[in-house]
């Protein structure tokens, strides 16, 4: 190895520089690392760690997105879970204890997520993870957490074996399989469209709700003209909507989320095609009004909750968003908190225990949601069952329950 | 229904038109940019998205009209070519050509970060100030914006036509461009005249960016890299740092991506894009208009290879080094740790063949993540769908890397310098979307879910430690493997080829053979990375290798020092580590982690180790 290392003169200064810097970036890196000693082995301890009389935070581990292209689905997640701690720790804790949770930037990208899931598996203050947002990201770091026995509640994980990597991996997005044929039931036999145009985002969870979206689109007797899927970074849908506009349709359906939901609306505006737009819930979104204006004007969207809503739990939700935030609710946010008082209601009956929160999972009843309106978790799926979906409109720039009336009349 | 076809046609041709001069506009800034300092300017698309930026501010924000936020943008991107051109050019002059673009790189992603933590993550709502009525031109509808876009091009291009024609300013920079030293010999201030050229380019790009902000009626923190590379498949169209080349590369690109979406769904837009692009090259090698303009005469060692000692790292420090990674799970059993130190390893075998290929054989390579995909895709399905063994699958995995990225690279040995980077960026992003559309073998977008765990002779390896220890050993073989290959005799003919092609082929070096054995290892080495990346994830998509794994792995590279194997390594490490170290910080790291780079680049030009 002499030979190939000598071949040139040293450089005696710069090579002691560099390596000192270099030792003490690696030191930097490991002092970093150096959590609380890795006592961290919980899985197969029953029993709390800690005294019940801790007044110690319990905290949550959460991976996401804070910075890159996904950054503002875990800006809305920060939203949703401070709303709900401000209430569960208003009313004193969980267990007298304050609930408290770790956020660490992944960017939702694969390497970054396994990082941080070793780091929060090492780290015994974690009792339960969240997220990640993506499945490349979340289902990478899965191994990990279900090796150490940390639940890892994906919470907008729709990929169909997300909930297979193993018992730990839990989650309470609604599959493919309750929102796509509620999304062509709406649009075909409520709004009777019968040739429609889809636009689908093409992700795991576009492409898997469109695949099962057309199925039982077909199965119901409405026709799909045209299909147009698109990747996330995609902004020009001109060309797109050329052939959309050539294939006739009576009504488009959006598979997308809120900034490109409301790019494609909008430039649809510019086109001389004038039919009535459904979307998936994941349109349901400030973002989408606000990035949409005037264009989205009379947008159908089968969503998941409404802030009209009288059930007490969307009304607590909508107004201290409202009080807080100064803006509406969106999907994203109302997912995030839910997820949380989910975790709470976990906490209360298992305490702060990793493998007693996992088999609180099938423990817990009814808790009560602003998506679903009760949680029971199924223990075959590992998800919720039965979500349910109610029929907005966009009417003057705000979300309201839809009435019925004025049917496909954009 | 004749007349139908003859409308959308119509349609689709103003649609692809519009996009188009958008794509000409950015095409001509990196275009004046290569021709007065010779560099890829991968700051562009930032300043493009900061003019959006600045112009969306000053419309709904300020309510101005357009023709002040127009002068607005101007000025303000100006200002910003300008201070890019001293932070990240100036004072690196005299060093190598990969130090500026280094610095580039840098200097994107700070500017990047810094308007999202202004601005925050979400996309800002930019309506257009035009009427929304649509003329019918002869059957074509055409949009207000859509007339402006194409009118503020033809102004902008025409300006700067005749800048360049009839005045003495642009005649210097043209003077600077063809020959920088003979322009300063005439008493033209080069260094004036390039920070002008910076400041140009930069006026183009964020005015560009302003109309694609209305045009797609929202701008966002993101936007550049997109936009960045259809101005570099633009220039490349048209021919590296050719004016007009750019204007019609990037009404080419606009007409190409439109009317492959028209056929084919916007799924295949940059697949069609770079399919396209390649076969340009490969038929053309200077892009359609570059016929003209002479290859730069210098050979790649002038452009991107530094002429710089390299440190000698003593035999005692590699050999301890290894030892102390070797015992690191003793001494810290800290999983966070061994895992930034694994992906520290698994990168650094992607580092190590970029460096052989890039440092050593001189084919700059932006598109290695493509060889990591193959490998893992290879790999999880060999392994899922025929139930190979695992250490078996592999190494299979790896070979189909190397044989198959080979493969899809044979077209660009061919071409010379920037082309080679910028077409194998192209190969990339191919190899990515044929992942995404070829479902039947792939599952597409769905990816590959449950891939067996990492396994040795029947022995499952599921626990943190030993798995650092196999990325440890996949490394240690594979370095000494490369090391071994650099020693020899085939060593030495792919330096001699990076010093110069001409050279060695009057010699009687078959160039395309040698360029293919330097792939084909290269590739097994990262291949193997992502075949085990694949079973240590048990999940994998389309995403999971993106293309900008492969500017992350040569940022890594030219960080440690070109061709330097242990610059590879140590690249790979600070690299790897320093986004964790940064973590604190929170928002602001990868705002940090710019800044950092732009430092080291700026103090270390020839990388941390310097280049062998």
């Amino acid at each position: 190895m002499n030979r190939f290392f000598n071949r040139c003169a040293s450089v005696r200064r710069s090579k002691l520089n560099l390596l000192s810097v270099f030792a003490a970036l690696a030191m930097a890196v490991s002092a970093c690392a150096v959590q609380p000693p890795p006592a961290a082995k919980l899985p197969d301890q029953a029993a709390p760690a800690q005294p019940a009389a801790s007044t110690e935070p319990i905290y949550i581990g959460v991976s996401g997105p804070l910075t890159g292209p996904n950054a503002r689905y875990g800006v809305q997640w920060k939203k949703g879970f401070d709303l709900a701690l401000d209430a569960i720790n208003g009313k004193g804790g969980v267990r007298g204890r304050k609930l408290e949770y770790i956020f660490e930037d992944s960017q939702s990208d694969p390497k970054q997520s396994v990082v941080v899931a070793q780091k929060f598996v090492a780290d015994p203050r974690i009792v339960i993870e969240l997220g990640d947002f993506s499945s490349p990201a979340s289902m990478a770091a899965s191994p990990i957490y279900q090796r150490a026995g940390l639940v890892q509640f994906g919470f907008t994980n729709s990929h169909p074996d997300f909930t297979k990597g193993g018992d730990y991996m839990w989650s309470n997005s609604a599959t493919q399989a309750d929102l796509s044929p509620a999304l062509a039931e709406f649009a075909h036999n409520t709004l009777g469209l019968n040739r429609l145009a889809v636009f689908y985002l093409n992700t795991d969870w576009g492409k898997a709700t469109y695949d099962l979206f057309q199925k039982h689109a077909q199965k119901i007797g409405a026709e799909i003209v045209a299909a147009e899927a698109y990747l996330p970074d995609e902004k020009d849908f001109r060309s797109a909507l050329t052939r959309v506009r050539d294939a006739q349709p009576d009504g488009i359906v959006l598979i997308s989320y809120q900034a490109d939901g409301a790019q494609i609306v909008q430039q649809l505006a510019t086109t001389d095609l004038k039919v009535p737009i459904v979307g998936a819930s994941s349109l349901h979104s400030p973002d989408f009004l606000r990035l949409g204006g005037a264009a989205v004007e009379g947008v159908y969207i089968r969503g998941q909750f409404s802030p009209e809503d009288p059930r007490p739990t969307v009304q607590a939700f909508v107004q201290a968003y409202r009080a807080k935030y100064n803006e509406e609710p969106d999907f994203f946010a109302a997912h995030a908190y839910d997820t949380m008082n989910i975790v709470a209601a976990l906490i209360e009956i298992a305490g702060p225990d990793r493998k007693a929160i996992r088999d609180a999972f099938t423990k817990i009843k009814d808790v009560p949601s602003v998506i679903y309106g009760k949680v029971t978790f199924n223990p075959e799926t590992r998800r919720v069952a039965n979500p349910q979906f109610v029929d907005l409109i966009v009417k003057d720039g705000k979300f309201v329950t839809w009435d019925g009336s004025q049917k496909a009349g954009r | 229904m004749p007349e139908f076809t003859l409308r959308t046609l119509a349609d689709q041709l103003v649609n692809g038109l519009v996009i188009g001069n958008i794509y000409a506009l950015i095409a001509i800034g990196l275009a004046l940019i290569f021709g007065v300092a010779n560099l890829i300017n991968f700051a562009h698309g930032s300043v493009y998205m900061i003019g959006a930026y600045v112009g969306w501010v000053c419309v709904t924000w300020l309510g101005w009209p357009l023709g002040p936020t127009f002068i607005v943008v101007a000025v303000a991107c100006a200002a910003l070519g300008v201070l890019i051109e001293r932070l990240g050019l100036r004072r690196l002059q005299s060093e190598a050509r990969i130090a500026p673009l280094l610095a580039t790189i840098g200097i994107s992603f700070a500017l990047d970060q810094l308007v999202q933590l202004i601005f925050s993550p979400n996309p800002q709502s930019f309506p257009s100030p035009l009427p929304a009525t649509r003329v019918m031109l002869g059957g074509v509808s055409i949009g207000a914006l859509d007339a402006l876009i194409a009118v503020i091009t033809v102004t902008s291009a025409a300006m700067l036509f005749a800048f360049l024609r009839f005045t003495r300013l642009g005649w210097a920079l043209r003077a600077t461009a063809q020959d920088r030293e003979a322009a300063q010999q005439m008493g033209v201030d080069v260094n004036a005249i390039q920070a002008l050229t910076f400041a140009v380019a930069a006026v183009l790009g964020g005015i560009g960016g302003v109309m694609i902000g209305m045009y797609f009626t929202s701008v966002y923190p993101t936007m550049s890299y997109g936009a960045m590379l259809k101005g570099f498949a633009a220039n490349l169209l048209g021919g590296l740092g050719s004016v007009p080349g750019a204007v019609i590369g990037g009404l080419l690109l606009g007409l190409i991506e439109t009317f492959g979406v028209a056929l084919l769904g916007s799924t295949y837009r940059n697949l069609f894009t770079f399919v396209i692009l390649i076969g340009v090259l490969v038929l053309r090698p200077t892009g359609l208009f570059g016929a003209r303009r002479a290859m730069p005469p210098e050979p790649l060692t002038g452009t991107f290879v530094a002429n710089s000692r390299p440190v000698r790292v003593p035999r005692f420090v590699v050999i301890g080094g290894l030892v102390a990674a070797v015992l690191l799970p003793f001494i810290s059993s800290n999983p966070y740790l061994l895992q930034i130190f694994t992906n520290a390893w698994l990168f650094a075998m992607l580092a190590l063949s970029i460096t052989l290929v890039t440092g050593t054989a001189g084919q700059m390579s932006l598109g290695q993540a493509g060889f990591l995909a193959i490998g893992g895709y290879a790999s999880a399905l060999l392994a899922m769908r025929l139930g190979w063994p695992l250490e078996l699958s592999l190494l299979a995995g790896a070979a189909i890397a190397a044989a198959l990225g080979t493969l899809l690279t044979w077209p660009v040995f061919r071409l010379r310098s920037q082309y080679v980077a910028l077409a194998t960026l192209g190969i990339g992003e191919v190899i990515n979307q044929i992942i995404l559309n070829w479902e039947g073998l792939t599952n597409g977008v769905l990816g590959l879910s449950n891939i067996p765990p990492l396994s040795l002779f029947g022995l499952p390896i599921i626990e943190t430690s030993p798995i650092y220890w196999f990325a440890l050993a996949m490394l240690v073989v594979a370095a000494l493997f490369q090391w071994r290959l650099m020693q020899s005799h085939l060593g030495r003919t792919w330096r001699a080829m990076r010093e110069d092609e001409v050279a060695a082929r009057a010699f009687g070096v078959s160039l395309n053979r040698y360029k293919a054995l330097a792939f084909i290892a290269g590739g097994f080495i990262a291949g193997l990375s992502g075949a085990f990346t694949a079973h240590m994830y048990s999940y994998i998509n389309n995403e999971t290798f993106a293309a900008t794994t492969s500017i992350l792995g040569l940022t890594m590279v030219i960080l440690g020092g070109m061709g330097n194997m242990s610059g590879a390594v140590v690249g790979a490490i600070a690299l790897t580590a320093l986004p964790e170290l940064f973590r604190p910080l929170a928002d602001a790291r990868y705002l940090i982690y710019g800044v950092v780079l732009l430092l080291l680049v700026r103090f270390r030009p020839q990388g941390l180790l310097g280049t062998v």
